[in-house]
């Protein structure tokens, strides 16, 4: 009964102040605090607003293309040779992942708000797109801020951000990568916060980001959740997502956090190795810090200075995770696992061939760790893994690793 | 000395706040500034600690940051350090960070280490908004250091108020909706608003954030208790000598200004 209260409480976090537990908050600049209340109030009236609610579902249905279909991987189930694997496509949405959900839901926020200008930051791209399309329909400027190393491996994101009519701008300080992204963003929107809006991708950040973008992405699940019980007459037994900063895991995990029989795998980037900046894996190698807004696991040295981090996948590559998952690394409640590069790519060959679905390198985590999951549940059971997107962006990277040239 | 006695001591003169980044390019530099900040006669300085991901700063401080790091400057390392320099040749510090540094101490850790240096009057911590910041301040309150609280352009009143009432230190007031070392355009909204700030609170109030020239400082002075000048400091470092003769043309200017009315 004590984990039963347990279980429903968390699902009602954060608290007023912005924290799961000890995890979250709103570390950031004063100039910023305000616009944070604002965004806060904004939300939580527009979520409980049924003329909102309708608005965000019908563009989730006319544009993006939702609900998203719950797929039997046949093949692969053959393959792990154990539990029932469903795949929740996110790949098919609108330009390609499960970012959309989020940007479209940000975007009608901002439109209330009247704001004028919509920034971003991005890791794989993935993010950068969605939020330059949303922008490209509502009539938004838009600048999207991105790692030169990420814009390097994910050129063709940029160039589609570009057609969209946004402005990618490089970001070449730090590492070059998704947390320096973050850090030019916030930077931006100390100086534009009368005029823009900050459309965060994943569930980090200081509060309310971590709230809004878990609510505009727990669409996911909910679907999963009516999909699976219409084919399986049944709650799944296992959910498996990958963990960048959270917002697939969190979308897909969300309507089922009070079903104690169905467990949660978050899978992170292992990256080359676990050597301090070979990896991702906070929850293996980090410890309790503040960056970028939120109070969580953090990838860093014992001076506290963040560290660099690697993956085969940009949208995993960064150094702390979304302060929800972190709490529920503290209760148990989700199990954290890694996979690294090589057993990654070797899942985008797999699902490609025997699905017919090129994932995303990201996804391509959560589909290795599923394998070896499926294999070890056993028949009779069943398991949703969320391909949180698909693998075109990453086809470029891929030729590239693997010694050929595309051009 | 403590900060509070120098404070009494120099009550209602203009304050001037040099902001530098401690190891930029090592410590050996750093030493000489403070040197050269107490020989100027700097009511305080604002003593930077390297941090990888610095949100608040603009281009000149991020850089500095990357060059104290490569000589692997820490909150600890700047401690130990202060610590072999008495006291009396060296100005009262604000250490002056982002929260992960504290957290890589913990908070108590980071007081005792402060007690045991001495002349630390307390720490400005630009991630650490007012609603995270109750711990710290009651600890920091316990033993006599200064949290000094931010209000920016777009504070509002009502958290105006709420602020000030656990103000402590200074009061740090950003001049402008950005990052640091940003050009800054005086104005009279600026002024009005700082003017006000006066009157509601005991404690000197400063403004940072794009003071560039002498001249400027001047103006802000007329309104304010005191200025913070970082980004345009900052870029002289590697100079001492050149930094302190900079530094000097802003405290000449803060010495020709009138009194504080409010102290």
């Amino acid at each position: 009964m004590k984990n039963r209260k347990q279980v429903s409480e968390s699902a009602r976090l954060p608290d007023h102040s912005g924290y799961f537990g000890e995890f979250g908050g709103r570390f950031v600049s004063e100039t910023l605090m305000e616009a944070l209340y604002e965004l806060e109030e904004s939300f939580k009236k527009a979520w409980s607003d049924r003329s909102f609610q309708k608005e965000y579902q019908n563009v989730l249905t006319e544009f993006v293309g939702r609900p998203s279909p719950l797929t039997f991987a046949e093949g692969l189930t053959r393959h792990a040779g154990g539990a029932r694997i469903y795949l929740k496509r996110e790949d098919l949405n609108h330009t390609g992942a499960h970012k959309i959900n989020n940007a479209v839901g940000q975007a009608l926020l901002a439109k209330r708000m009247g704001k004028m200008r919509l920034i971003a930051e991005t890791g794989a791209g993935q993010h950068g797109v969605a939020t330059a399309t949303v922008a490209a329909k509502y009539g938004f400027d838009c600048e999207i801020f991105m790692g030169s190393e990420d814009a390097r491996r994910q050129s063709l994101n940029v160039f589609r951000m570009n057609l969209l009519g946004a402005k990618v701008i490089e970001v070449d300080g730090g590492t070059k990568t998704l947390k320096d992204a973050i850090s030019e963003a916030l930077r931006d929107w100390a100086q534009s916060v009368l005029t823009t809006h900050c459309v965060m991708g994943t569930a980090f950040g200081p509060h309310p980001f971590p709230l809004m973008v878990r609510s505009f992405q727990s669409i996911i699940g909910r679907e999963a959740r009516q999909q699976i019980m219409k084919k399986e007459g049944r709650l799944p037994d296992a959910l498996v997502a990958c963990v960048g900063g959270g917002s697939n895991s969190l979308g897909l995990f969300h309507h089922f956090i009070g079903d104690e029989s169905v467990r949660m795998y978050g899978i992170e980037a292992g990256g080359r190795s676990l050597s301090p900046g070979d990896h991702a894996a906070r929850f293996q190698g980090g410890r309790v810090g503040v960056l970028q807004g939120s109070k969580t696991f953090v990838l860093q040295n014992p001076d506290g200075q963040i560290l660099r981090t690697h993956s085969v996948s940009a949208g995993l590559d960064y150094s702390a995770v979304g302060p929800e998952l972190a709490y529920y690394f503290e209760t148990g409640r989700v199990h954290f696992d890694m996979v690294g590069d090589e057993e990654a790519l070797q899942a985008f060959d797999t699902l490609s061939r025997l699905e017919g679905i090129i994932p995303a390198l990201e996804s391509s985590h959560a589909i290795a760790y599923g394998i070896r999951l499926a294999r070890e549940m056993g028949q009779g059971k069943t398991l949703i893994i969320n391909l949180s997107g698909r693998g075109d962006k990453d086809v470029l990277e891929v030729a590239r690793l693997r010694g050929g040239v595309l051009s | 000395m403590t900060p509070q006695t120098r404070k009494n001591q120099i009550t209602s003169a203009k304050k001037v706040i040099p902001y530098l980044m401690a190891g930029d390019p090592d410590l050996d530099v750093t030493k000489a500034l403070l040197l050269e900040a107490s020989k100027a006669g700097v009511w305080a300085v604002e003593l930077g600690i390297p941090f990888s991901d610095p949100t608040a700063d603009g281009p000149v401080i991020q850089k500095a940051a990357i060059r104290a790091l490569s000589d692997r400057t820490s909150l600890s390392s700047v401690l130990s350090f202060l610590g072999t320099i008495p006291c009396s040749e060296r100005p009262p510090v604000f250490i002056m960070t982002y929260f992960n540094l504290f957290l890589s101490l913990t908070i108590e850790e980071f007081v005792r280490e402060a007690k045991r240096v001495g002349g630390i009057a307390g720490a400005v911590i630009p991630d650490l908004s007012f609603e995270d910041s109750k711990e710290v301040r009651k600890a920091f309150k316990a033993s006599g250091l200064a949290l000094v609280p931010f209000i920016s352009p777009t504070t509002s009143l009502p958290r105006i108020k709420k602020i000030l009432a656990t103000a402590d230190g200074f009061i740090y007031f950003v001049s402008l909706l950005g990052t640091t070392g940003k050009a800054l355009t005086l104005s009279s909204t600026m002024e009005e608003r700082v003017r006000d700030l006066c009157l509601r609170t005991k404690l000197p109030v400063c403004v940072g954030f794009g003071i560039q020239t002498p001249e400027m400082a001047q103006k802000i002075l007329e309104f304010s208790d005191g200025v913070i000048v970082g980004s345009r400091l900052v870029q002289e470092e590697n100079d001492p000598v050149k930094w302190g003769s900079l530094l000097r043309q802003f405290c000449e200017v803060a010495r020709a200004s009138a009194p504080s009315r409010h102290q």
